[in-house]
């Protein structure tokens, strides 16, 4: 078990630097990357600064709150980029051009290559913005508790495993049906979902959104962890959720394989 | 000699939805659906002995790259059973997957952006290489195939025929017992053929793996293979060596053996595309 | 729709965490309707689609039908744009109208045409500025983060986030006059009842105006574009 747990380590590590310097290829990809989510930080920024110019509070959180829910769903989503978007937007070209086949016949673990593969190095540079937000909206609370930042050790890796399950299933269904440009679509429109606070959302919406559809999760828990008094519901409710998630997804994709096996020729 | 491949009935037929013509059909299509059946492998039972190279010839859609992506893991039969190394190949287990190969002759397993060797190494990940002992075939293979010198250049720098010899490597690094070759040679010109077919029947006669081999060039065939699997419209019509299938087919005729092959391997397909 | 839903709650929880009853003098009513509105409108003004098949016949050089007549590569896309645009915009309308009927959103039908008109108008300067980016394909082989960085940063300045008129000055002034806002705010603003006609007609103005240094722009910059690809041989 530890066998093999250092193997896929190791392997994720060579797969890290290999994609390192294939991306050192294209360094104005590296600027250009940072230009236009930059555009997109300052749209979502100057909105609630905009809108708190008029209230006082939106959901349980004021401005200065809010700030810090931006500054992690930008972090959250800068890793999201980096580790897993580029390798689930490819699925479909992958099955197009035969490419599966190749990852198939290796004695790894195909779910694990097809998530892992390439990691996008060149989104460092919005990582870095999302955590100088992140940090600056945290030093403008007063009195903030900076031990609550443990929290994030465990619950931004349940974050992470969250959207890539939700989106998992979006893309892998293009091993199944091979045009899938709507799914994709819809994804965005699902995942949008979660890049509010959840206390924003009428009861209802909000519990669906943290079970069924659990994209409410993936920002809204962290912050809360952050800005809230410990509340062991929410904080604990990541580490049940994120096992069954995984295990879904294992699940969906033996399904897709044994379809794409016995379909294609 | 032991067998390596074995297989029992094997048959692979898959549904095809049968696409209306004219506009009131394809509303009718909507709910009611045709679907064709297609046989792309018939009842299939062959036997492969360990060590050797089989070519496997036919034409296109007769059922060749079927065949070996069965035999490969990647496609699952409709009815049969296939035992390839003691394993059934669809079942994908990761001891099998490290005992074999397969080279698409189109495709590239390496990355694109990266040179051979940042490959390589990966791929040593992959198959639980020990690292220095992989550097050390690396050389080796790369020595025969007289590419050294572009080991560390990026692979989409590299020639249709040098990347064709740097996949060729990164197919033999594991040392697989079985190695399924599916048109290593296409698109490559005459010079990198013939390195490529030579490095390959050194290679088969001192490690003495089993080879399927596809191809539709004939020098191919005619050069490494020791027997011949013919097939069409999904079954085997032919299983013996290539000496035999000539003189069969052409006892009257006494030219030289390679341009009869081919000759008559065209014969044989012609008469097939007209019987369709 | 989805996000025009997301959107609309946004509302509600702001008017919950204010104070009062209203915000800037209007109430919760009217920005769901700017809401629901601004998301139709901000559909119409925005587009990618013929930019980028726009962008793709540069790059790729189909040479010859360039050079020959320049200006019906621009006439071309413009009415292909337009033509798509109209359909579109006549069967999306039921939705926002619907809505309005169902949950009684204040909104003044009447001022839809003239508001649509303008919005319409606007569409002109946004395909001049795809104009102006496939002129770009001329030097640069990738510039697909050219169009998306363009898209967010006219996105910002439309309108659709959140009413323009909600800005601090001395921001609220000069975002107003840009010619963006004509994509999304000032219409939709109009059909709610946040503006007056006055400000619609210095819409119409400020595009105007946006037409015609943005054409001057992308006349010169595809007359050097031709010639630096003609220079440099197909």
């Amino acid at each position: 078990m530890i066998k093999t747990l250092k193997k896929y380590f190791l392997l994720y590590l060579a797969m890290f630097k290999a994609s390192f310097i294939a991306d050192l290829e294209y360094r104005a990809n590296f600027f250009s990357r940072i230009l236009t989510d930059v555009f997109w930080y300052i749209a979502q920024i100057i909105t609630f600064e905009v809108l708190y110019q008029h209230t006082e509070k939106i959901g349980d959180w004021n401005v200065k709150e809010m700030r810090v829910f931006l500054g992690l769903l930008f972090v959250i989503d800068a890793f999201y980029m980096i580790i897993i978007h580029e390798n689930l937007e490819n699925i479909t070209e992958k099955v197009r051009k035969g490419d599966l086949d190749l990852l198939l016949a290796k004695p790894v673990n195909s779910q694990f290559m097809l998530t892992l593969q390439k990691a996008n190095t060149a989104i460092f540079g919005n990582l870095l913005l999302g955590s100088s937000w992140l940090i600056y909206s945290l030093m403008g609370l007063e009195g903030f508790n900076y031990a609550r930042l443990l929290w994030l050790i465990i619950l931004f890796p349940c974050s992470l495993i969250v959207i890539y399950s939700m989106r998992f299933m979006f893309s892998a269904s293009a091993v199944i049906f091979t045009r899938s440009e709507n799914l994709q679509f819809l994804w965005w429109q699902v995942y949008r979902l979660g890049m509010r606070p959840d206390s924003m959302y009428t009861p209802y919406v909000k519990y669906v959104l943290l079970t069924l559809i659990p994209v409410g999760v993936i920002v809204s828990i962290p912050a809360r962890a952050l800005l809230n008094p410990p509340n062991l519901t929410y904080l604990l409710w990541p580490l049940i959720l994120v096992p069954l998630l995984l295990y879904g997804t294992h699940r969906f994709w033996n399904f897709a394989l044994k379809f794409y096996s016995s379909a294609s020729s | 000699m032991k067998n390596v491949i074995e297989t029992h009935d094997l048959q692979r037929i898959y549904q095809t939805y049968q696409k209306p013509e004219g506009l009131v059909n394809s509303i009718k299509g909507i709910w009611e659906r045709k679907y064709d059946s297609k046989i792309a492998l018939d009842k299939t039972s062959i036997k492969i002995e360990a060590g050797k190279i089989i070519g496997l010839v036919g034409a296109n859609g007769a059922g060749k790259t079927t065949l070996l992506k069965i035999l490969s893991g990647l496609v699952t039969p409709s009815s049969g059973d296939a035992s390839v190394l003691g394993y059934r190949p669809w079942e994908r287990k990761n001891d099998f997957l490290r005992q074999m190969s397969i080279l698409l002759g189109q495709k590239n397993q390496l990355w694109w952006d990266i040179s051979p060797l940042d490959s390589y190494a990966l791929l040593a990940r992959i198959y639980d290489l020990d690292v220095t002992h992989a550097r050390k075939k690396v050389d080796e293979l790369a020595s025969v195939l007289d590419c050294k010198h572009v080991l560390n250049t990026q692979l989409r720098r590299l020639s249709l025929g040098e990347r064709m010899k740097m996949e060729i490597i990164g197919a033999l690094l594991h040392e697989p017992k079985i190695l399924f070759l599916d048109e290593p040679t296409i698109g490559l010109d005459i010079v990198a053929q013939e390195n490529i077919r030579h490095f390959l029947a050194k290679y088969v006669s001192e490690k003495e793996p089993t080879v399927i081999l596809t191809s539709h060039y004939m020098d191919d065939i005619a050069t490494l293979a020791d027997s011949l699997l013919l097939i069409s419209k999904g079954k085997i019509v032919y299983q013996g060596t290539v000496e035999q299938f000539t003189n069969n087919t052409n006892s009257e005729l006494a030219h030289d053996e390679k341009v009869d092959f081919e000759e008559v391997i065209r014969r044989f397909l012609e008469t097939e595309s007209r019987v369709r | 729709m989805l996000t025009t839903g997301i959107e609309i709650l946004l509302w509600v929880a702001v008017f919950k965490g204010a104070k009062s009853a209203t915000i800037a003098g209007f109430s919760e009513a009217n920005y769901l309707s700017y809401a629901l509105w601004s998301a139709f409108f901000a559909r119409i003004a925005t587009s990618w689609m013929y930019e980028f098949k726009m962008v793709e016949e540069v790059s790729s050089g189909s040479i010859n039908s360039i050079i020959v007549r320049p200006m019906s590569f621009y006439e071309y896309y413009l009415s292909q744009l337009m033509g798509y645009k109209v359909v579109t915009t006549f069967i999306s309308l039921i939705i926002p109208i619907a809505a309005v009927f169902i949950f009684d959103l204040p909104t003044d039908l009447s001022r839809l045409p003239l508001a649509t008109l303008l919005c319409f108008y606007y569409l002109f300067l946004v395909h001049t500025i795809s104009f102006i980016i496939s002129t770009m394909a001329f030097h640069f082989t990738k510039i697909s983060s050219l169009t998306v960085a363009k898209n967010l940063f006219m996105w910002i300045l439309m309108g659709e986030l959140f009413p323009l008129d909600l800005l601090p000055e001395p921001y609220k002034t000069w975002v107003i006059s840009l010619p963006f806002a004509s994509g999304t705010f000032t219409p939709v603003a109009y059909i709610t009842g946040r503006i007056g006609l006055q400000t619609v007609i210095e819409g119409f103005m400020s595009v105007t105006i946006g037409l015609v240094v943005l054409n001057l722009i992308g006349a010169y910059l595809w007359r050097r574009g031709l010639n630096t690809y003609v220079g440099t041989g197909a």
